[in-house]
């Protein structure tokens, strides 16, 4: 692909904008900003970019924020990573269970972010150490649960449990691939099928979050 | 203390014997009602001491059943009301009215907020008073008595009322501190959670940024970076789960090892189980040395996972460093092998290290193999 990837920022922050504007990766193309709900809705609408990078916490519309931004606006083919200050599980998962395709924290480099991005347009989902060990806890992956069938949604496979614990652990998905002897590609597969589970499934914790946050 | 300890409290301020005082109320009280009145007075108008320990707070303790013995009284009173008044049997009910509400006042306003007195003791009084009101209600209401008219229907309704009220009235108090209480707790709350949005929105935010921008392993990423850690605990600290004790302690030590050495320390950790308290110390000592560990020879980011469940709780920290070889370190070194190896077998459980040219992994198990 040698058309570069093109990018809205939409976060309340102006310093935080221009500062992600500015780490970004020559690859991308940054097409415009947003600070509110409304303006967010409307500059995506506008501009139709490949990625949107989304603040999980905006002033405006109804008050749901991101999330809300997910579920008003026509996103076309745009895909969205979410990006936080926020560990609260009920952030990530409300603005995962929107629509967005990965999450990470504000911390990350502007090299990070950068990857995330790629991945995100490319179709596949970013998982964060701490969104992996969340996953594992709510589909009780500690206490031993497991998915008897592919297509089972409240639990993680055997697979999707290993990937995701690497993932916590800190390992990148290439090398995730070498540990598990297998393709980058699948690990894809399996982060994607998770994220999958994780928009639909209506385990007990999820949905008690969600309602909780007024999301359904 | 007898009725109010008003004795009790005057002898002491006087600097007598409380039975003398006592004595001198007794001696009064033909005088007019003297030493009755001024029993009351002192009651209603001198402030309480407080016990000056738990000692005294125990020896100051109500020995007098009053609303037990005004019951026991209430047949006299009803006499009285009809004899020596010469009202009849309208004297007699009143004379028994009057003598139940006093017993229910007494039990409401003393008895119960009274903690020597068991609730037994105080409810069972009251209940007895309210049915004997509501006997005199029905008794006045049936017009045994002389049917005076208006006058008897309104003091049955009222008497009625009474009863009924004593019945639900620490029920409806309780209510209603419940609710007082409840409303309170919720305003803070909700105070609570407009600071932490706040906080939220811009003193998060702008320490991200400041990490962001001063890069991750200087001096000013590091204070930021302590900052956040602070302020997210404060805002985001809710009831702690079981279990969260292991995380919240490996937390620390990420903590302390980011303010000692320039890394970023980010520790996740799911689920919950009861540890004992040998392994959990030797969990977190042996992670601390693990970090450090890794703080000292590979630097940068280091990950902490921990998954803490009933069949067995594993630590894994990775670095992104070039690695070494663990036969290779010399036996000198305690590092890894003592504080690390050797501590956690001694507490029943394993560690192992792999290390690569792309980073170095040390896991802690415990127990060593995974229980059933």
């Amino acid at each position: 692909m040698t058309e570069r990837l093109t990018v809205v920022i939409v976060d309340d922050h102006s310093i935080f904008r221009s500062g992600l504007r500015a780490d970004l990766d020559d690859a991308l193309e940054v097409l415009g900003e947003a600070a509110t709900v409304d303006e967010a809705i409307e500059t995506i609408e506008r501009l139709q970019p490949d990625v949107v990078l989304l603040d999980v916490h905006l002033p405006g519309g109804q008050g749901g924020g991101g999330a809300e931004v997910l579920r008003r606006a026509k996103l076309g083919r745009t895909r969205a990573l979410a990006l936080s200050v926020s560990d609260s599980a009920e952030d990530v998962v409300g603005v995962i269970r929107a629509g967005a395709r990965g999450y990470i924290t504000k911390g990350s480099s502007g090299p990070q972010v950068s990857r995330a991005v790629a991945t995100i347009a490319g179709g596949d989902a970013v998982f964060s150490p701490r969104l992996a060990g969340f996953v594992l806890d709510a589909f009780g992956a500690p206490a031993g649960e497991q998915a008897e069938t592919d297509a089972e949604l409240d639990r993680l496979s055997k697979r999707e449990r290993e990937v995701m614990r690497f993932i916590a652990r800190g390992f990148a998905y290439k090398e995730v691939a070498a540990e598990l002897f297998i393709s980058i590609k699948t690990v894809e597969t399996h982060v994607s099928a998770v994220l999958r589970k994780l928009q639909l499934s209506s385990r007990h914790e999820l949905t008690a979050w969600a309602l909780e946050r007024k999301l359904l | 203390m007898l009725l109010a300890g008003v004795a009790a409290g005057l002898a002491r301020h006087l600097g007598r014997s409380t039975a003398t005082v006592r004595w001198w109320f007794v001696l009064l009280a033909p005088l007019g009602g003297a030493g009755v009145l001024l029993y009351l007075w002192l009651w209603a108008l001198v402030p309480v001491a407080e016990p000056a320990d738990a000692e005294e707070a125990k020896g100051l303790r109500r020995a007098t059943p009053v609303a037990l013995l005004l019951l026991v009284a209430l047949p006299i009173t009803a006499l009285l009301g009809s004899v020596v008044a010469d009202l009849g049997a309208i004297g007699a009910l009143a004379g028994a009215a009057l003598v139940c509400c006093a017993v229910i006042a007494w039990s409401l306003g003393v008895d119960r907020l009274d903690p020597s007195w068991p609730a037994a003791y105080t409810n069972g009084t009251r209940l007895l008073a309210a049915g004997i009101l509501l006997l005199c209600a029905v008794l006045a209401a049936l017009g045994v008595t002389n049917p005076q008219g208006v006058m008897t229907v309104l003091l049955a309704s009222l008497l009625a009322l009474v009863a009924l009220g004593t019945l639900f009235a620490p029920r409806l108090v309780k209510l209603w501190s419940e609710l007082g209480s409840e409303r309170v707790a919720r305003v803070k709350e909700e105070q609570r959670a407009e600071m932490a949005a706040h906080l939220h929105d811009s003193v998060l935010q702008t320490l991200a940024v400041i990490q962001n921008r001063a890069g991750a392993s200087s001096e000013v990423a590091r204070l930021a970076r302590a900052q956040e850690r602070e302020l997210r605990e404060w805002l985001f600290a809710g009831p702690a789960p079981v279990g969260a004790d292991l995380a919240a302690r490996l937390r620390e030590v990420a903590e302390t090892v980011e303010l000692e050495h320039p890394v970023v320390v980010d520790v996740v950790a799911i689920g919950e189980a009861e540890l004992p308290e040998d392994a959990g110390q030797a969990l977190v000592a042996a992670t601390r040395e693990a970090v450090v560990n890794a703080a000292r020879h590979a630097g940068g980011d280091i990950s902490v996972y921990v998954e803490i469940a009933v069949a067995q709780t594993e630590v894994f920290v990775r670095d992104r460093g070039a690695g070494f070889d663990l036969a290779a370190v010399p036996d000198g070194r305690l590092g890894v092998r003592e504080s690390i190896i050797g501590r956690m077998q001694r507490a029943g459980g394993a560690a192992t290290v792999r290390s690569g040219e792309t980073g170095t992994e040390i896991v802690l198990r415990w127990p060593e193999t995974r229980r059933a």
